[in-house]
């Protein structure tokens, strides 16, 4: 056998789950969004569904603002990580405990998280009552909005802190096999610690930082519960208003929901495409 | 020795194949030719999934232990509790499994269910029918009363039976107000007056959508025009002028209206933080259990509308593809049983009014329900049994949702 067919064969078992559920579960998807749904009487495909989320001003508000989460949380996060691992990188007394504090909420369920940020921030959560019993605020309910609120605050606070972890562990891992003599060679050719930075070490990480903050773009702007949990009723990020959608009474909203299911898919898609081709010409230049 | 054992597997394979096809349950109509004896025998040994709305602790606790216990001891059955927020969700489940093509091994037994989402299973042909006759306990549910005949304005046609009655009814903090608002429009002027300490759960959460419903009611000038089939004429008369009512509370409301809560969980929150002062539910009773169990300050009172608050049956549903329809079955009697009603009505268990029509039970059984004692802090039935309105048709319903999310909540 040679050694091609066996990398085929040795590949089918896992490409066949996902071209089966993936592609399978993709096409039922895309006949529902067409009307096309005979158990319950839609036998003739049309684009209505379509039509129906585009002249929704609702669809508009949402896709800003899942785009200002997905955006706004993967670049704090971008950069919350590449500082943290900077630090980390270095010798210093209980680095191991730092280490090992720093990555300890990768293990948290997001939902958690958002429990947490619930008790924590909104206006009758501890912050809310410690700052009542200060006096900085007369009573609870005068605690800023951070929670349920229409910039999303909440929801960003919830990415950032499970993001940075785990952008910082890929951003670290990739740091300390580069090493630092790159850094050395181009501090001793004169450069300060910015440009040897920027130049240098930053364009050396960047494939793994891409990487990594493409998969947190992709994954945020997907997601359901923050946005479902810690969001504003009106807009609700995209996700949540496909979710209404699924599970409105009345049956025939089902299309309008596959609709939306499949238009967040190539918003992802093509909002990826350009992320990836603007960031590499950006550090290129 | 071979030769036995190939028999033994053979004599075992024989013996599995009537216990095997008695515990296939899933052909509705056979059951509904049978005797209850029979059922019963088929039930036994089997399981039962039921989902249900799972947010009330002391609920899920009647359910998993009161009545999961009886199902075990007494039929031997397993009744597994699917917890779930949203019963809509339970209905994709069901209409799933038929697009997929399983017409007789679905995941769901039984739903705990409402009229909305009844109509959406009727719309799907997603029902398991005929079968009330066949229950002991139906003898006691009064058929008669158009309350119980249709959910929501829809021919139940025994697709469904009943498990509880419900009224919509509200609370206040009595440390905090003197006299809470009862009328709808004695409410408007208490939202303008206390600004900040009104908000109701955005809708399609479920109680959201009954106080819109109230206002749509109001609006409308009463009920009886809104009765019979949907109509796009007086919905629009009546849509226009309540849109206004709320949009004009907006600035009054929690939040000045930025935002609504969430769910019927989240304005329970805000009423035990005193971040809003009143407080509603589809289940009165629900006061004393949040008072009993330290969520609402003790001196919540709960009260009824002048002018009436809206009622409705709730009912369990099988869908046409379980399985264990025997065990269902065997599970909807014992629901409807006295034992089971009466133990529901504790003010502590859940408090909920009785599914079945406690004057068919002879005169000792009814003074037990009579002589159970509500919560001090729940309003008394007879207060809101004086001045229950009926559900509109599911089609106003989901109308009234949607012209809500587009003319109000998205201001």
């Amino acid at each position: 056998m040679s050694d091609r067919v066996k990398i085929f064969l040795l590949l089918l078992p896992a490409m066949s789950v996902i071209v089966l559920l993936f592609f399978g579960g993709l096409a039922i998807g895309l006949m529902r969004s067409f009307n096309y749904m005979p158990v319950i009487g839609l036998t003739e495909p049309n684009f209505d569904a379509y039509f129906s989320i585009f002249t929704d001003e609702e669809f508009y508000l949402s896709f800003l603002l899942s785009f200002h989460i997905s955006f706004t949380s993967t670049v704090l996060s971008c950069i919350l990580a590449v500082g943290a691992a900077l630090l980390l990188r270095r010798a210093f007394i209980g680095r191991a405990i730092i280490n090992f504090l720093f990555q300890l909420n990768l293990t948290v369920p997001h939902l958690v998280g958002a429990i947490g940020i619930l008790y924590l921030f909104s206006q009758s959560g501890v912050f809310a009552r410690l700052a009542a019993e200060a006096d900085l605020i007369q009573r609870p309910a005068d605690f800023p909005a951070l929670v349920f609120d229409p910039f999303a605050i909440g929801i960003i606070l919830q990415y950032v802190w499970k993001e940075v972890p785990f952008i910082g562990v890929i951003v670290l891992a990739n740091m300390q096999a580069l090493g630092d003599n790159y850094e050395s060679v181009a501090r001793s050719l004169g450069a300060s610690k910015w440009q040897s930075f920027r130049h240098v070490l930053l364009p050396l990480i960047f494939p793994g930082l891409l990487s990594a903050s493409v998969i947190v773009f992709a994954f945020t702007f997907g997601a359901y519960e923050i946005p479902a949990l810690l969001g504003q009723n009106y807009p609700a990020a995209l996700p949540v208003l496909a979710y209404r959608k699924y599970t409105d009474v009345d049956l025939a909203a089902r299309p309008e929901a596959m609709a939306l299911a499949i238009v967040i898919a190539l918003l992802s898609v093509i909002m990826l495409f350009f992320y990836i081709r603007y960031s590499r010409k950006r550090v290129r230049s | 020795m071979r030769y036995f054992s190939k028999l033994a597997v053979l004599a075992a394979t024989a013996a599995m194949l009537p216990f095997s096809a008695m515990a296939d349950t899933a052909d509705g109509d056979a059951l509904n030719a049978m005797e209850w004896d029979e059922i019963v025998e088929l039930a036994r040994g089997g399981e039962v999934n039921w989902f249900m709305w799972g947010g009330s602790d002391t609920i899920n606790q009647y359910v998993s232990e009161y009545i999961g216990g009886i199902l075990e001891e007494e039929y031997d059955i397993t009744l597994n509790r699917v917890g779930v927020t949203d019963t809509a969700s339970v209905v994709n489940i069901v209409l799933g499994e038929r697009e997929a093509g399983n017409m007789d091994n679905g995941t769901v037994d039984m739903i705990w269910i409402n009229g909305e989402n009844f109509r959406t299973m009727m719309q799907g042909d997603l029902v398991y029918c005929g079968y009330p006759d066949v229950l002991p306990n139906n003898a006691l549910i009064n058929w008669d009363n158009p309350a119980i005949a249709n959910d929501f304005g829809v021919p139940v046609n025994g697709c469904e039976v009943p498990w509880n009655t419900a009224q919509f009814a509200f609370a206040y903090n009595t440390a905090l107000y003197d006299a809470p608002p009862t009328t709808i429009p004695a409410l408007l002027e208490w939202i303008e007056a206390n600004p900040g300490q009104f908000t109701y759960p955005a809708p399609p959460d479920f109680n959201g959508s009954v106080f819109v419903r109230h206002v749509f009611y109001h609006a409308a000038g009463g009920v009886e025009n809104l009765l019979g089939e949907f109509d796009q004429e007086r919905y629009d008369a009546a849509a226009e002028a309540t849109w206004q009512i709320l949009n004009d509370i907006e600035p009054y409301l929690w939040r000045e209206g930025q935002t609504y809560p969430a769910s019927i969980a989240a304005l329970q929150q805000l009423y035990a933080n005193q971040e809003v002062g009143i407080v509603f539910n589809y289940e009165p009773a629900n006061v004393g259990v949040n008072i009993e169990n330290g969520t609402f300050p003790p001196t919540t009172q709960g009260y009824a509308m002048a002018d009436g608050t809206i009622g409705n049956t709730n009912y369990t549903l099988i869908p046409f593809n379980s399985p264990n329809k025997a065990a269902a079955l065997v599970l909807q009697n014992v629901l409807l049983s006295v034992q089971a009603q009466l133990e529901k009505l504790q003010p502590e268990v859940w408090g909920t009014q009785p599914g079945i029509d406690i004057s068919r039970l002879d005169d000792a059984t009814r003074a037990m329900f009579e002589a159970v004692e509500r919560h001090p802090n729940v309003v008394p039935a007879q207060d809101l049994a004086d001045t229950a309105l009926p559900e509109l048709q599911a089609s106003w319903i989901s109308a009234i949702e949607q012209g809500w999310i587009d003319n109000v909540g998205s201001n």
